[in-house]
Order: C-alpha cells, then structure tokens, then sequence
C-alpha cells in the first residue's frame, strides 16, 4: 500500500498525544478559576484515559486492515505468480507446435490450436493485470525504459484487434506526424496500454463507427490520441474512470468480460513511464483518450 | 549467429526445452542447466557467449549465480539475460545491480521475441 508517514498509526497517535495535551493544559488553566485542583485533575485524567482507549481501538482496526490488505496484495502475487508459470509453457508449447509442426497438421487441427492459443492469451492477460493491480499496491511496480518505434507498435496493436473491428463493424483511421521520434517507455506495458485504449474504441463503438488514432508529436514528448463515435462516457461517472474495477452501466450491460481494471493500470504504466493521461467523453457522441510519452 | 553458445539455466522443463529447440534451429549451439549449481559450472566448462538465467531455481537461485560468476570474474565478463516471472521492481533492481545485462518477464514474450532479443545483445557485444 502507497502509505505515506503521516498515514501510519504511529504519527497518528503522536498527533493524538499533542493535541491531548494542548487541550488539556488549555481547559486546566481556564477552569482553575472555578473549580477545585483535585477535581479538576480527577476529571481531567478520566476523559484522557477515556480518548486514549478509544484512539487506540481506531488506531488497532486501521492496524488490523492495512494487515488485511497487504495479505491480500500477497496473496494475489502468489497466486499469480504460480499460475504464470504454466500459462507460459502452454503459450510457448503452443509457438513451438505452430511453427515447428504445423505442415503435419489438417485445417481443423490448426483451427482448434488456435482457439487454445486465444483462450490461453484470454487468461494469460487476466493474470498479468491482477498481478499488475498488486503490484501498484504494493508499491513495486516496474516500467522498462526501452527505446520504442511507437508507430509500428500502435499498427501491431491495429493488426490484433482486427477480428474485433470486423466484427463490430468499425473503421479505424490512422494519422501520423511525420518523422515521429522514438519513444522511451515499456515495450509490452505500452502495447497493453494500446490494446485497452483501442479494443474499448472498437468495442463501445456504434455500428458502422470511427476510431481515428492520432500521433503527434512536439519537442519534449509524443501525444498518442484515440477517438471513437461510441456510446461516451455519462458525465457523472467520468471523474471515476481510472479508478480501480470501474465499469460504466453502460458498458456493463454491452460487453460482461472486462475487469474494470483496464484504464487503471494503463494509467499507472504511463505514469510509471513519465506520461500522462487524460480524456474528454460527450454521452453518445463519443470519448478521445489522449496520452504522452517521453521523446528520446 | 553461426556457433555462438548460449546456456540456458532454467529449471522448468517445458520453458527449457523450447527455448533451446529454437535457438538451436537458428544456428546456435546450446547447453542447459537445471539448477543454480550445475549453471554455475556449466559456465566455467562450456564457456558460454551468453547466458539466459532463470531466477527461482533450486540448489541456488538466480540471484546467487549471478553474483557468484560476477564477483569471480568482474563485470565485464559473459552478458546475462534474467529470466524472471515476477517482474517486481525489487528483483529487477537487484538483478542490475548485480550486473545483469537485462531482464525479461517471461510471460511476455513469444520465444522467438526472446531469441531476437538474444541475437541483438550479441550483436551489441562485439
């Protein structure tokens, strides 16, 4: 958890203690005037006994949870973590099938190889972001600085999502500035971060809709922006969309197999990499996406 | 890329296996290690040009390897390319710290990403 001093108990119960006391010295020479010492001293140690048990049942709760919540991060990167390892060997095995031994096998064969390869990539990319989210969490999050040609990365990202945007029936434009620079950021955390601006474009999209990805440039950074005609996002919900398992209704009710978690690690990958990220959505006149990368 | 030697010190068999089956069709010739021991004198005796390193292995882990051949031999020796799932920040930092060349998380990368890779810090070496 990204907790900061002044957010520990300890701080907490010290900050507790002075203003107990300032009080407390405060009301001891005001009320002397009026009532006898000894009382006043009785009455002044019962109310302090009496805060302290109750900061500190608080202080034990607020303890107890942020106990709970780093098990739970951990818990998540271990289970994770051992279920990476055999989607790995499923994905590599299936690479090595595919390309090693694909002349021996039928169409229908290959056919059903690459429905597994889907699938396994279906689940491989759950994995990663739960470990992802846990690793935000925990404050250990890590960003490669690779050098990076973005245009080819933004076409692979294109490419991917095509059976998407067939199916969808969506078109895609593609503007480039010419002579985009090489951007520094994460490699495959950057293409992930595209696949979730760009399938949310196709997938939220009206029918017979327009995704218009830009590329810009100006001398400090790449601007990267994605646009769609599609159902936008309600006003209400907008200063909520990189928050962690947000889920419009609206798109709830279209598409049941997101996380929620999509824009949330998006945002702190480029972040993590010395970007930013923002977003303009009119309700069903459509939503741009805009993020910005570091220029080598 | 013609006879260059690459080790491979992993410990899964699957993730061994493949890798070694396409690094050999490219031309390389290669050894594997199963664990953190065997690597270590897999890389005194076969003399590697690079080295592909997994991080939790039995007997001694990653980490270990590669201080114990790093601390023999200084830095400038055999480039290593940690292979990690985990992908934390503390273990990254660690590995470069230690003198890794770079790392990859596994889950990532096709194979044949990875062999690219292989051949561009080879490229790079010389």
């Amino acid at each position: 958890m990204g907790v900061s001093v002044y957010q520990t108990p300890a701080f907490m119960l010290l900050t507790l203690g002075f203003i107990i006391v300032f009080i407390m010295t405060a009301v001891f020479f005001v009320s002397r005037e009026f009532v006898s010492i000894e009382i006043l001293i009785i009455a002044e140690a019962v109310v302090v006994s009496f805060i302290l048990i109750i900061g500190n049942t608080i202080i034990g709760s607020m303890e107890k949870l942020a106990r709970v919540n780093k098990f739970k991060s951990e818990f998540i990167s271990i289970v994770s973590h051992q279920l990476k390892t055999p989607l790995t060997g499923i994905s590599w095995d299936m690479e090595f099938l595919m390309s090693k031994h694909s002349d021996g096998l039928n169409s229908k064969q290959i056919e059903i190889l690459k429905n597994i390869e889907a699938l396994n990539v279906i689940m491989a990319k759950m994995v990663n972001d739960l470990l992802d989210v846990a690793r935000i969490d925990q404050n250990n999050f890590f960003t490669r600085k690779d050098e990076i040609d973005i245009v080819s990365v933004v076409k692979k990202v294109i490419e991917k999502n095509k059976a998407l945007t067939l199916k969808n029936k969506v078109n895609i434009d593609l503007l480039v500035d010419d002579n985009m620079p090489k951007i520094i950021g994460d490699e495959k955390r950057t293409e992930v971060v595209l696949d979730n601006f760009i399938s949310n474009a196709i997938k939220y999209n009206k029918e017979n809709g327009k995704v218009i990805i830009k590329m810009q440039k100006d001398n400090r950074r790449a601007i990267i922006s994605v646009k769609d005609t599609g159902i936008g996002i309600p006003e209400n919900e907008q200063d909520r969309v990189f928050e962690k398992f947000y889920r419009s209704k609206e798109a709830a009710s279209r598409e049941t197999g997101g996380t929620g978690l999509g824009l949330y690690i998006a945002k702190n990958i480029i972040e993590r990499s010395e970007g930013k990220v923002w977003f303009r959505s009119v309700e069903n006149e459509g939503t741009e996406f805009h993020f910005s990368l570091p220029i080598i | 890329m013609e006879n260059k030697r690459v080790l491979i010190i992993e410990d899964d068999l699957t993730l061994r296996n493949v890798l070694a089956e396409f690094l050999g069709s490219e031309g390389f010739l290669v050894g594997v290690a199963s664990d953190g021991e065997e690597g270590i004198n897999m890389i005194k005796s076969y003399n590697p040009d690079i080295v592909l390193l997994d991080i939790i292995l039995p007997k001694k882990n990653g980490f270990e390897v590669l201080k114990e051949v790093r601390d023999n031999e200084g830095k400038l020796s055999v480039p290593f390319v940690l292979l990690t799932n985990l992908g934390s920040l503390d273990d990254i930092e660690k590995a470069l710290e230690l003198g890794a060349t770079t790392y990859l998380v596994k889950g990532d990368y096709q194979v044949r990403e990875i062999v690219e890779k292989v051949k561009e810090i080879l490229s790079k070496e010389k």
